[in-house]
């Protein structure tokens, strides 16, 4: 290629709508940090996201019914609520029995799928409640229930092992990125990162207020997802932007950018279209258990990919030129 | 071109010793995925301990192994986890709350007293236990499995198992019927004993001392205040009756005790009391073990449980597989339709791929839970993310008018520096979650590492090699099965 005209022959230059990009990145960014906010101030939630059992500590029991369709549409959460209520749980060594009245009951599927959420409960006190509810619920089948009780400790140990290892990785990944290439590029990777990752929380901050969205484990897998999936997309758009540093001499930095978003487009996107596939694949036709898990990468990695377009390869002349 | 043939013969090869060992060795599911309860079990210092250390782990998780065996559930496992944490599995339909009542409570043993009226029963059940006790001593001091003179005929114990409907597997020598039947004694034992409120939780010690006259041993008791209390009504209950003080570990009775008439008024009071067995110098020690060694040297708590029905399980299981594999699917058309040719070669080449991750699973092997499964998918995505770099590059160069097999030769080099620096920052980011994450998220780390490692593998050498293969044949060396033809050089001009 001969590269002495300033005039380039792009089919796109990333420069060009560089101001709009930044403009619709922050703005996210800010949306984002205003859900978060909102959840720390709402009284309910206390944290800037909702957490799940996972990290508040609690019993969680899924029961499907064995009914049929007609007979199981009658079920109400009030009636769940009420028989619960009504119900004293053996005491196990010494501790006061949880009560019961606090418990959140959700009727789900038409009556056939019954959740609760309640306190912290001894296997014993589990197996008693499961016989206090066949009244009114029908019979239990060990086959059809999930019950998770989480203590309170293994929630903070949890969310403690998963922001260390999380953080160790970003300063590890910025290290080898200042060793490969230059401090610019592992700074702007790291600032990508640290901006998909919080546009994906604000996501779920919203989807947290606005219809009650928790944050389990598999989340908190995800967001290391989406920021390894990160640095690996801006990666590859660094890498192109150094080998044209040699190549493409004559040329401004911004040019230089230009040149090295164009070259790698088709392959940011198509890469972005083959890993969304799968998961969008698992988003709606998966079992439930994967719904939020898939959510959560499928907006991480779309937000990855633009970010690796129109955010890291932006800055780095502005930063560059300091 | 031999070189070429010898990369594809070597991963031919792989390919079906991947198979072979997928077809020996099957995979391991996790507890999440075919349904089971996993209890993870936090163990607190107590008293003088401050901190748990390693050789206190392994003393709980010894005395729970013995717990759970006693329990007589199927395939259970115990692991240790970190510091100061055991994590228990018991997959299948298995009640987690009897193991989890028996993990918790610091000892099992406990002190019975007999039933009124099942004096008679207790004494045949008692006489069977001393034969058989005195035939397996004698056996043990000669150290042969053929006693001297044996009390008890091979067709007597044969018809005592048979009486009490104890089966033991075919072949199996006196002795190990002998221990058969004494396990079943004393399990018949302990049905004849009321249910216990003392238990080892109000003993506070254990000791042995030899009696003043003679050689027989005796084993001392002490209990905290409350177990002094109950022990003395227990036994004030039964003394003078002729009925027995059962001494229960893990629901085996490892003692019988009578209470003599003198303690009717009070019963044995003070907190301490001895067993007056004639013991041996060594039963006495057994029974002074078992009796500290029923209690947990520190106290467990249950701080997690985690049970999902075998249906719910499989359910969600088939629906996300199928799911992946509908969205794999149309990746692989995707791959086609862009990539024409090398699309093809890539498909293949990523069908291998998923083949030689599974076997590694199956071989180290890996237990598949749903985080492992994201974390496969994962790395699935940026092993075709491999595949897309490099066909990029080779179109680019096709453009520049480069000739096929150089276009396909500078395209892998030129897209390796970052199919490198995205696999090494994908693995030093596994490498951190694998040593600082806790179960789950090292389930992920797992699987995504090792499809990281095996990506680079797989995207430089088996599709290189296969699609260097298929240029030897001339009637494929066309560009346009790599790319439109209004694409290349020379012919829009």
């Amino acid at each position: 290629m001969s590269v002495s005209s300033p005039e380039l022959k792009l089919g796109f230059r990333i420069s060009r709508i560089r101001r709009q990009g930044w403009l619709i990145s922050g703005a996210a960014v800010l949306l984002s940090l205003v859900g978060m906010a909102l959840c720390w101030s709402n009284p309910q939630i206390a944290a800037p996201l909702r957490p799940g059992l996972d990290f508040t500590g609690g019993t969680q029991i899924q029961i499907e019914r064995s009914c049929d369709p007609a007979a199981c549409g009658s079920l109400t959460a009030e009636a769940v609520r009420q028989q619960l209520a009504g119900l004293t749980l053996p005491e196990i060594s010494g501790q006061a029995t949880p009560r019961l009245g606090s418990a959140a009951v959700q009727v789900l599927d038409r009556g056939r799928s019954v959740d609760l959420r309640l306190p912290d409960l001894e296997p014993e006190q589990t197996q008693a409640l499961l016989q206090g509810l066949e009244p009114l619920i029908g019979t239990v089948n060990p086959q059809q229930l999930s019950v998770n009780t989480i203590g309170p400790t293994l929630g903070s140990q949890l969310l403690q092992g998963s922001l260390v290892s999380l953080l160790v990785s970003f300063a590890a990944i910025a290290v080898y990125i200042s060793f490969r290439y230059d401090g610019i590029f592992a700074g702007l990777a790291l600032l990508c990162l640290a901006h998909d990752v919080l546009i994906t929380c604000g996501v779920f901050a919203w989807l947290g207020l606005l219809r009650g969205t928790e944050v389990d484990s598999l989340f908190a897998v995800a967001l290391i997802t989406v920021a390894g999936y990160s640095v690996n997309d801006t990666v590859v758009v660094f890498d192109r932007i150094r080998e044209q540093k040699r190549t493409l001499q004559g040329l401004s930095l911004e040019d230089q950018v230009d040149v090295a978003v164009d070259a790698t487009l088709t392959r940011s996107l198509y890469t972005s279209l083959t890993t969304l596939l799968p998961l969008i694949a698992l988003l709606l036709f998966g079992g439930s258990s994967l719904f939020w898990f898939a959510v959560a990468l499928t907006v991480g990695i779309a937000v990855g990919s633009w970010s690796s377009i129109g955010i890291a390869p932006t800055l780095l002349p502005l930063l560059a030129r300091r | 071109m031999a070189r070429q043939q010898g990369w594809f013969a070597l991963i031919l090869a792989l390919a079906f010793a991947a198979a072979a060992v997928l077809a020996s060795f099957p995979l391991q599911l996790g507890l999440d995925l075919r349904g089971g309860s996993q209890l993870t079990l936090q163990v607190m210092p107590a008293g003088a301990i401050k901190r748990v250390q390693s050789e206190q782990l392994e003393a709980v998780k010894d005395v729970l192994d013995r717990r759970i065996n006693g329990l007589g559930v199927s395939e259970s496992t115990l692991q240790t986890i970190g510091d100061d944490q055991l994590l228990l599995q018991l997959p299948g339909e298995q009640d987690p709350s009897r193991a989890a009542k028996v993990l918790g409570t610091t000892a099992l043993l406990e002190f019975r007293a007999q039933k009124p009226g099942t004096e008679q029963e207790m004494s045949g059940l008692l006489k069977l236990k001393r034969q058989a006790k005195a035939v397996l001593d004698q056996q043990k001091a000669i150290g042969t499995e053929k006693a001297e003179e044996p009390s008890l005929k091979a067709e007597e114990l044969a018809q005592l198992l048979r009486e009490l409907g104890v089966t033991v597997p075919p072949g199996s020598s006196e002795s190990e019927q002998l221990e058969a039947l004494l396990a079943e004694v004393n399990t018949r034992i302990v049905a004849l004993y009321e249910p216990a409120d003392l238990t080892g939780k109000d003993l506070t010690g254990a000791g042995r001392q030899q009696q003043q006259t003679g050689n027989a041993w005796d084993v001392t008791l002490s209990f905290n205040a409350e177990g002094g209390r109950k022990f003395a009504a227990l036994t004030q209950r039964i003394a003078g009756t002729g009925r027995l003080l059962g001494i229960v570990l893990d629901g085996r009775s490892i003692s019988e005790a009578s209470v003599g008439p003198e303690f009717k008024p009070a019963g044995i009071s003070g907190g301490a009391a001895s067993i007056t067995g004639n013991f041996t110098a060594e039963e006495a020690r057994d029974l002074e073990v078992q009796l500290r060694g029923g209690s947990l040297p520190l106290p467990v708590q249950v701080i997690e449980q985690r049970t999902i029905g075998a249906t719910l399980g499989t359910e969600n299981v088939q629906r996300s597989l199928q799911a992946a594999l509908l969205g794999l699917a149309l990746v692989a058309v995707f791959m086609v339709v862009v990539y024409r040719l090398p699309g093809a070669v890539a498909v293949v080449a990523l069908a291998l791929y998923a083949l030689f991750n599974l076997a590694l699973y199956a071989l180290i092997p890996v237990t598949l839970t749903l985080p492992g499964i994201a974390g496969f998918i994962l790395s699935i995505g940026i092993a075709v993310d491999a595949n897309v770099l490099i066909f990029e590059r080779v179109k680019e160069e096709l453009r520049r008018g480069n000739t096929l097999i150089r276009s396909i030769d500078s395209g892998f080099s030129l897209a390796f520096s970052s199919i490198l620096d995205g696999h090494v920052t994908g693995l030093i980011s596994c490498a951190a979650l694998f040593a600082l994450g806790t179960g789950l998220v090292k389930g992920f780390a797992v699987t995504l590492g090792l499809g990281l490692l095996l990506s680079l593998f797989t995207a430089l050498t088996c599709t290189r090699s296969l699609l260097r293969l298929l240029m030897g044949y001339s009637g494929l060396r066309r560009s346009t099965y790599f790319l439109p033809q209004s694409q290349l050089p020379g012919s829009a001009a």
